[in-house]
């Protein structure tokens, strides 16, 4: 009783809930907008939230966390800029729908399913968190790293019509994400002496250049080309589209869940692991992928607000940050005289449930502002190009400012926006590059920690792999994808398979 | 469509070229991580590296076997139809605007970039683009400045004066 009497909290007191409506509101708009990120907004409200009531506090800084995750498939559906890392995935089969007129529908589909998604993670965080966690702490380095290996693979689907096109720019991403000094021991890789290359390339920058300023240098080859008009007409989406895609968003939410409570992962890399998902169940898809399959829009939007829920469940049960916005949190939370961790659900359970409370609060609230902007919204994509592409090239180059506060990200979101315009032009798909940018430090510590654990030695990684369960069977998927590529089983399983 | 650029049976002018170039960049970028710490330890600093920049050679040279046995696209030119005047321009202007953007402060360089884009691309009158470049500005920066308190360039214009004037005119 005490549970659900704190669990409803926020929703009967008019304060509370009108601070979750807001920062729902406001986390949309701050997750749409490239280069304003979520865990930005959260560090900013802690400044001026310490000293206020913790309750109030959190209600504001949840309704940021959930409506800013949502809000980045705005841009990426609508200007193909996802305003998040997490919306990557998103851009690659939103954008096109948005070139169909269809942004309305993509947003409205969007919306349902970023909500579904969200409510499987607050689900599982309710019902699983102990267990979830304890599960996830006990993933080792060299699980982390197969995780990034089956990841990297997505490579595969992300690649078109040349696969060496797309193992060339994935390859690139990696390189990409190793330049710096090296957190394991500081040797300076690739930084050609520059101070300035000594924390790496942030990877908005790369997103921003390769995605938003390649395709509007892209669209100037069709500036006679006529607007595309939108149809608005239908926003919420048809019973039966959600009827039919329900089954996949709830596997790619349960993908989410899982990777989003993985310390260290978040929703950029539950999204992409789900779009991969998406891409392999889905046998025969109205709309290829990439050309603006519904699948391929929903599986990473359910997946990333799922994650949301994963990443606060290592969070309040072991005191360990799921995600950068969720290690804020811990911070906020300190401040405020808690100390989250296994202590946080014995002697303070009331948090657990007022938060659990709250994230489904915010959550609704993402569904009513979701459904709500969408007109207003889908009008930018109808704004003449003349004017369109100069404010995407001043968004991307203020957003890139904005990361760091420095010109340098600035330069480097101009150099892949130029590389990337090339690489569009002769055929190499840029999602790969923002793939290996995304998955490289992931991969690259987590094989030298797995490598260092087992002395060197090659051969006892992998005897050890195959008698850990969840190693062999990480193990094993990559191995079942990897045979699944290769001509002999497309040979003697596909007849069988179409028979 | 945004990821998957569709690959055409033709080679298109320059793209031998700039295939070569990747190949050349990948070699070099391959020099550049054994330099870390040579072919000495799996857990290396330089080893995953290494691992990356190989693949990257390998597929660069797959690639630029494969454009090289394409035929080269007949009628089509480089100046016209892969890097169009309009292109060119703009990418010039994006490039002054970036170097000017921390010289003359975020107002005076966006108003500028803002107003010479939109002339040029969208071409209505003087007072239409003037109009619209005058909103544009003012969202991005109410938005980015004011709320989010994001510190923009000031350059020569004395923002913070400005700002804290309006601000004790309201107190």
């Amino acid at each position: 009783m005490d549970a659900l009497h704190y669990f409803a909290m926020s929703w009967l007191s008019p304060e509370l809930l009108a601070l979750t409506a807001l920062g729902t509101f406001l986390g949309i708009y701050v997750g749409a907008i490239p280069g304003l990120s979520v865990t930005m907004a959260v560090s900013i409200l802690i400044s001026f939230t310490f000293s206020w009531d913790v309750n109030y506090a959190l209600c504001l800084m949840v309704g940021v966390y959930m409506g800013g995750v949502y809000g980045g498939s705005r841009t990426a559906i609508l200007l193909n800029i996802p305003g998040a890392p997490s919306a990557i995935a998103t851009a690659l089969d939103g954008y096109p729908l948005a070139k169909k007129g269809l942004a309305g529908e993509a947003i409205g589909l969007s919306t349902v399913m970023s909500v579904v998604g969200g409510f499987v993670g607050i689900i599982v965080l309710a019902i699983a968190a102990p267990p979830i966690s304890e599960f996830a702490i006990t993933f080792q380095p060299r699980d982390y790293m197969l995780l990034g290996i089956l990841g990297i693979m997505l490579v595969g689907s992300l690649s078109g019509s040349s696969l060496a096109r797309g193992i060339f720019a994935g390859a690139l991403g990696l390189l990409i994400g190793t330049v710096g000094l090296d957190p394991m021991t500081a040797e300076e890789r690739f930084t050609f002496g520059v101070v300035e290359l000594w924390d790496g390339i942030n990877p908005v920058a790369v997103m921003i250049g390769m995605f938003g300023i390649s395709e509007a240098l892209h669209q100037l080859h069709h500036m006679n080309k006529a607007v595309v008009k939108q149809k608005i007409s239908r926003i919420i989406p048809k019973w039966s589209d959600v009827k039919k895609y329900m089954p996949l968003s709830l596997q790619t939410s349960f993908i989410g869940v899982i990777v989003g409570a993985l310390p260290g992962t978040g929703g950029d890399i539950a999204a992409l692991m789900a779009y991969d998902h998406a891409k392999r169940v889905t046998k025969n898809p109205k709309v290829p992928f990439g050309e603006g399959a519904k699948e391929g829009l929903i599986a990473p939007e359910a997946a990333n607000n799922a994650a949301v829920g994963g990443a606060y469940i290592p969070m309040l049960t072991l005191g360990i940050p799921g995600d950068a916005v969720t290690a804020v949190f811990i911070g906020a939370l300190f401040i405020h005289g808690l100390n989250p961790g296994p202590l946080l659900l014995i002697e303070q359970p009331h948090m657990f449930w007022f938060t659990v409370g709250n994230l489904t609060l915010a959550n609704i609230f993402v569904l009513i502002f979701g459904l709500t902007g969408i007109r207003l919204f889908s009008k930018i994509v109808e704004c003449p190009k003349g004017v369109l592409i100069p404010l995407i090239f001043l968004l991307s180059i203020v957003g890139a400012y904005a990361i760091n506060n420095a010109i340098t990200d600035i330069w480097w979101m101009l150099a892949f926006g130029v590389f990337g315009y090339f690489m569009r032009l002769y055929g190499f798909p840029v999602g790969p590059v923002i793939l290996g940018v995304i998955l490289s430090s992931l991969t690259d510590e987590n094989w030298r920690r797995a490598i260092l654990t087992e002395r060197g030695s090659v051969s006892d990684l992998f005897i050890n792999m195959l008698q850990s369960p969840l190693s062999a069977v990480l193990f094993s998927v990559i191995v079942l994808i990897l045979v699944s590529k290769t001509p002999i089983w497309k040979k003697v399983f596909k007849p069988k398979i179409k028979s | 469509m945004s990821s998957h650029p569709p690959l055409v049976q033709t080679r298109k002018p320059g793209e031998s070229s700039f295939c070569f170039l990747l190949v050349m960049g990948s070699l070099y970028l391959f020099w550049q991580a054994y330099k870390i710490s040579g072919f000495s330890e799996l857990s290396s600093p330089g080893a995953f590296p290494l691992a990356a920049s190989a693949t990257m050679v390998l597929a660069s040279c797959i690639v630029f076997i494969n454009t090289l046995k394409r035929p080269a696209a007949e009628g089509v030119r480089f100046v016209y139809h892969c890097f169009p005047p309009i292109v060119a321009t703009i990418m010039a202007l994006i490039l002054i605007y970036s170097v000017v953007l921390e010289s003359l402060g975020f107002i005076l360089s966006s108003f500028a970039f803002l107003f010479i884009t939109i002339q040029f691309l969208y071409r209505r009158s003087v007072l239409t683009t003037l109009s619209i470049t005058l909103l544009a500005l003012v969202v991005v920066y109410t938005v980015f400045r004011l709320v989010f308190q994001v510190v923009l360039p000031e350059g020569i214009v004395p923002e913070r004066e400005i700002l804290s004037s309006i601000k004790s005119l309201w107190r």
